[in-house]
C-alpha cells in the first residue's frame, strides 16, 4: 500500500500557519514511519500555504515498528520534548557564553552558529536589517550588562516553553483519533507538568502575549469554549477555518520569528529520542491487533420476485420415503427435490417472494 | 496478572434528558460481555445531583454504580474528569473499561490510557469474550475480544491480553438498550474525588437542543445513493424525485406502523453535492463509517452499491432492504431483501404495498 500524507493533518497545518502569523514562531512538522517513504511526502508542507512549515522531523526506527497508539504516542511526545530541548538549549549555551566571557568575539560567533542554524529567533540575534535591538546586539553594544542579557535570556527560555502542538483529528488508515490526546498526556509526563488538550476544535485564538489559547469545539450537543495555558495540544475539526491575520500582527511578530526554512526533513532514532526501549514498538503496544472477520455474512436472503418461499405453514410429510419440514409462512424453499418442489407450487404451498410477502415481513 | 482486576466498568454520559442513548447502549454491551466473563457491570457517572441518574442506570443493567456528585463536575471539563476518572481507575483496577465511541468518550477515554499505561481499542462494532492464547505471552481466560473496522475491508480483532483495564470505546448504534426493569437494585457508592487545581478552564458552554435528524433514535432509516442520479437504462433522473419517492416510503411507515422513520444518504451522495438535493439533505443524513453508524429495525438502500465504509454503518440494523440495479453490488451480499431492479420502479410498488390497502392479505395474494 502507498503512504500518503493523512488528509486531516491540512487542518493541523492551516493551524499551525495561522499561529505562527498571529504571534510569529517556527512550525515543526513531526511524523513517525520509515523516513525513506515520509520524507518525500513531507517536503510538499514546506509550501503549504500560506507560509508552510519551517522544519520537518521524522521518527524513523525499526524498533518503532508495529507500535499501536500508546507506544506511537510515546514517541512523538518524545519528539516533541526534543524539539523543545533543541530550541532551549542553544539559548542556555549563549547565556553560559556571555556569563563566562562577556563581551566577546566567542558570543557573536556563537549566536550566529546557533541562527544560522535556525535555532535562534531574531529578538536574541539576527541578521536581518529590519530588526534592530536583538538581545545580543544590544549587549555587545554596550546596552545591557550580561547581566540583563541573561535575564533577557530566561525571558525568551521560558516563552519558548509556551509551545502549541496541533494535530488532526485522525488518521485515515487506523482511524483511532487517540493519538492527539494520548501526546498531550505523553508531553505532560515528560516535562513533569499537566498538559491541556482541546479535541475537535472548529475554532482558536491566542492572546498577544501567546500565554493562553482558547478553543471553541464541538461536543455531542454541547459547544464548549476552553481556555488553556500554554503549553497545550489541540486537535483540529475537519470544520475548522483559520483567522484572518493582519499584515500589522505579522509584522509585529516577526522578531519572535526564526532565519528561515531548513529545507532537508531530519530523522530522528530511538536513541536520537533517547526513548525506553521498552515501550516502542511491539513491545511498547499493550494492544494486540488478531485475525480479521470478514464484514456481514450473508443473511438468509429473500430475493425479490425470484426465491422460492412457502406461501402458508406446512406440517410436516413424507415424499419418496423422506420427510420434509415442517415449513413456516415465508420460509425459504430450498433444496427441495424437482418433483416435490413442482408439487409445493402446484397446490400453492410455495410461490415466489413478492411485494406482499416482503412488507408482511418487514412489518408484520 | 489476570487477574485481581476485577469488574467491567461502563462510563456513563448525560444531558439534559438524563442518559445518554449512547451510554445505555454501552450498558448493554458491558452487560453482555459482564454475563460471559461472570463479572459485575459498573457505572461510572460523574456530575452534580446525579444520583436520580445512578438509580436509572441500575435498571438499565448496571450491577452498581460509583459516582461523584460535586458542583464541580456540574460543567463537564476534560481534565478533571480525566483527573477524577483515572484516580478511580487507580484505586479499583477495573478488568475492563467501556466508553461510547462519540467526541466526549474519545475526549476521555485516550488520556486515561495513556495514563494508566494500558491499550485502547476505539469504535469497537462488537464486544465478545473468548479465551485467548499467544505462544509468546502464553494463555489468557475471558478475555475482551473488541472488533473494529479495519482500515481496509474487514473487522479486525483487537486484545489487551496483558494490561489492565481493557479499554474500549463503544461505537454508536452497535448495540441496543436493555428494557429497563424497575426492580433491579444496585449499590451507589460515592466516591471521594479530592479536586487538583488545572491549567485550563472552561469559559462558556452551550448546549444545543436536540438535533431534528435523529439517525440512530429511529426505527426505520431510508437512505438514498447515487443511483438515484440515473435509472436502470442510464437515462438522467431528477435525484429530487427519488427523495420525493423515499419521503412518501417514509411518511407512509410512519402513518401506517406507527415507526419512526428518517432519510439516510450515502457518503457518496453527500459528497457528490447535487444540486437539486441542496436543503433537503446533508451530512446529517449520512451513514457510515465518516456518517452516523444506524441499527435500526429496518434499513432501505436505494440506489447504494454499499461501499465498506457504508456497510459498517447499517450492517447490524434488523431487516436490510436494497434495490439496486447491479447484481453484483455489495449491497446486496448483506441484505436481507434484496430487489434487483430499477429504484424508480420499484419503491412505488413497495409505497402501494405499505400505504395502500389496510389489508393487504399479506403473503395470500399468490394461494389459493
Amino acid at each position: 500500500m502507498d503512504l500518503v500524507l493523512n488528509p486531516h493533518d491540512a487542518k493541523a497545518v492551516e493551524a499551525a500557519d495561522f499561529l505562527k502569523r498571529r504571534v510569529g514562531g517556527k512550525v515543526v512538522a513531526l511524523t513517525m514511519g520509515p523516513d525513506m517513504k515520509l520524507i518525500p511526502l513531507m517536503k510538499p508542507l514546506y509550501n503549504a500555504e500560506v507560509m508552510g512549515v519551517d522544519e520537518e522531523y521524522v521518527l524513523s526506527d525499526r524498533k518503532m515498528a508495529g507500535s499501536d497508539t500508546l507506544a506511537t504516542s510515546y514517541a512523538v511526545s518524545l519528539g516533541v520534548k526534543k524539539t523543545l530541548e533543541r530550541h532551549i538549549s542553544p539559548i542556555d549555551e549563549l547565556a553560559e557564553t556571555i556569563s563566562k566571557s562577556g563581551y566577546s568575539d566567542a558570543v557573536k560567533a556563537k549566536a550566529a552558529a546557533f541562527y544560522q542554524a535556525n535555532l535562534l529567533p531574531n529578538r536574541v540575534y539576527s541578521e536581518l536589517p529590519a530588526i534592530k535591538g536583538s538581545v545580543v546586539q544590544r549587549f555587545l553594544g554596550g546596552d545591557l550588562t550580561a547581566n540583563q542579557a541573561v535575564i533577557e535570556l530566561a525571558r525568551v527560555k521560558e516563552s519558548l516553553s509556551h509551545f502549541i502542538v496541533v494535530s488532526g483529528i485522525k488518521t485515515t488508515d487506523g482511524e483511532t483519533g487517540s493519538v492527539g490526546t494520548q501526546v498531550a498526556e505523553g508531553v505532560s509526563e515528560l516535562l513533569g507538568k499537566l498538559i491541556p488538550h482541546a479535541t475537535y476544535v472548529e475554532d482558536f485564538d491566542v492572546d498577544d502575549t501567546a500565554s493562553t489559547v482558547v478553543s471553541e469545539r464541538r461536543i455531542g450537543r454541547m459547544v464548549q469554549k476552553l481556555e488553556m495555558t500554554l503549553p497545550a495540544l489541540l486537535t483540529i475539526s475537519t470544520e475548522y477555518r483559520s483567522r484572518e491575520t493582519s499584515a500589522a500582527s505579522q509584522r509585529d511578530t516577526r522578531s519572535n520569528n526564526y532565519r528561515g526554512k531548513v529545507l532537508q526533513a531530519q530523522k530522528w532514532t530511538a536513541d536520537d529520542l533517547g526513548a525506553d526501549p521498552k515501550r516502542l514498538g511491539l513491545a511498547g503496544s499493550p494492544t494486540i491487533v488478531g485475525t480479521g472477520i470478514d464484514v456481514g455474512k450473508p443473511p438468509v436472503q429473500k430475493f425479490l420476485n425470484k426465491s422460492l418461499v412457502f406461501a402458508k405453514p406446512v406440517p410436516q410429510f413424507d415424499f419418496e420415503g423422506k420427510k420434509y419440514g415442517p415449513f413456516d409462512k415465508t420460509q425459504l424453499a430450498v433444496d427441495l427435490p424437482p418433483a416435490l418442489e413442482a408439487r409445493l407450487k402446484e397446490d400453492g404451498s410455495v410461490t415466489i417472494f413478492g411485494y406482499d410477502m416482503l412488507a408482511g415481513e418487514l412489518f408484520g | 496478572m489476570t487477574d485481581e482486576a476485577k469488574d467491567i466498568w461502563v462510563y456513563l454520559q448525560q444531558d439534559r434528558e438524563g442518559l445518554t442513548k449512547d451510554s445505555l447502549e454501552v450498558l448493554a454491551a458491558g452487560r453482555k460481555v459482564a454475563s460471559k466473563m461472570n463479572q459485575k457491570v459498573v457505572g461510572i457517572l460523574l456530575g452534580e445531583g446525579v444520583e436520580a441518574l445512578a438509580k436509572q442506570a441500575v435498571q438499565y443493567g448496571a450491577d452498581s454504580i460509583l459516582y461523584v456528585d460535586s458542583p464541580a463536575f456540574k460543567t463537564y471539563f476534560n481534565l478533571r474528569y480525566i483527573e477524577a476518572i483515572f484516580t478511580m481507575v487507580e484505586e479499583r483496577r477495573p478488568y475492563a473499561f467501556l466508553f461510547a465511541a462519540n467526541e466526549l468518550g474519545k475526549d476521555l477515554a485516550a488520556r486515561i490510557a495513556y495514563r494508566a499505561v494500558t491499550g485502547l481499542a476505539t469504535d469497537n462494532v462488537q464486544l465478545e469474550v473468548e479465551n485467548y492464547s499467544n505462544p509468546a505471552l502464553g494463555n489468557f481466560e475471558n478475555l475482551l475480544i473488541q472488533i473494529r473496522p479495519d482500515f481496509g475491508t474487514r473487522l479486525a480483532r483487537i486484545y489487551t491480553p496483558r494490561h489492565r483495564p481493557q479499554m474500549a470505546t463503544v461505537r454508536p448504534g452497535n448495540f441496543t438498550p436493555l428494557e429497563p426493569d424497575p426492580k433491579r437494585k444496585g449499590k451507589l457508592e460515592k466516591f471521594k474525588f479530592v479536586d487538583v487545581e488545572y491549567p485550563a478552564k472552561v469559559q462558556e458552554v452551550v448546549e444545543l437542543p436536540p438535533p431534528e435528524l435523529d439517525l440512530t433514535g429511529a426505527d426505520v432509516v431510508i437512505s438514498l445513493g447515487l443511483g438515484i442520479l440515473k435509472d436502470a437504462s442510464g437515462h438522467a433522473r431528477d435525484p429530487k424525485e427519488a427523495y420525493r419517492l423515499a419521503e412518501q416510503l417514509r411518511e407512509a411507515i410512519e402513518k401506517r406502523y406507527h415507526l419512526k422513520a428518517v432519510i439516510g444518504a450515502s457518503r457518496a451522495l453527500i459528497y457528490a453535492e447535487v444540486k437539486e438535493l441542496e436543503g433537503l439533505i446533508s451530512k446529517a443524513n449520512q451513514v457510515g463509517q465518516t456518517g452516523t453508524t444506524v441499527s435500526p429495525k429496518i434499513y432501505f438502500a436505494l440506489g447504494i452499491s454499499g461501499a465498506l465504509q457504508h456497510r459498517v454503518g447499517m450492517m447490524r440494523s434488523g431487516k436490510i432492504v436494497a434495490v439496486n440495479t447491479d447484481p453484483n453490488a455489495p449491497i446486496f451480499k448483506i441484505a436481507h431483501f434484496p430487489i434487483i431492479g430499477d429504484l424508480y420502479e420499484e419503491v412505488p410498488k413497495l409505497i402501494a404495498r405499505v400505504g395502500g390497502r389496510e389489508n393487504s392479505g399479506v403473503g395470500l395474494s399468490h394461494a389459493s
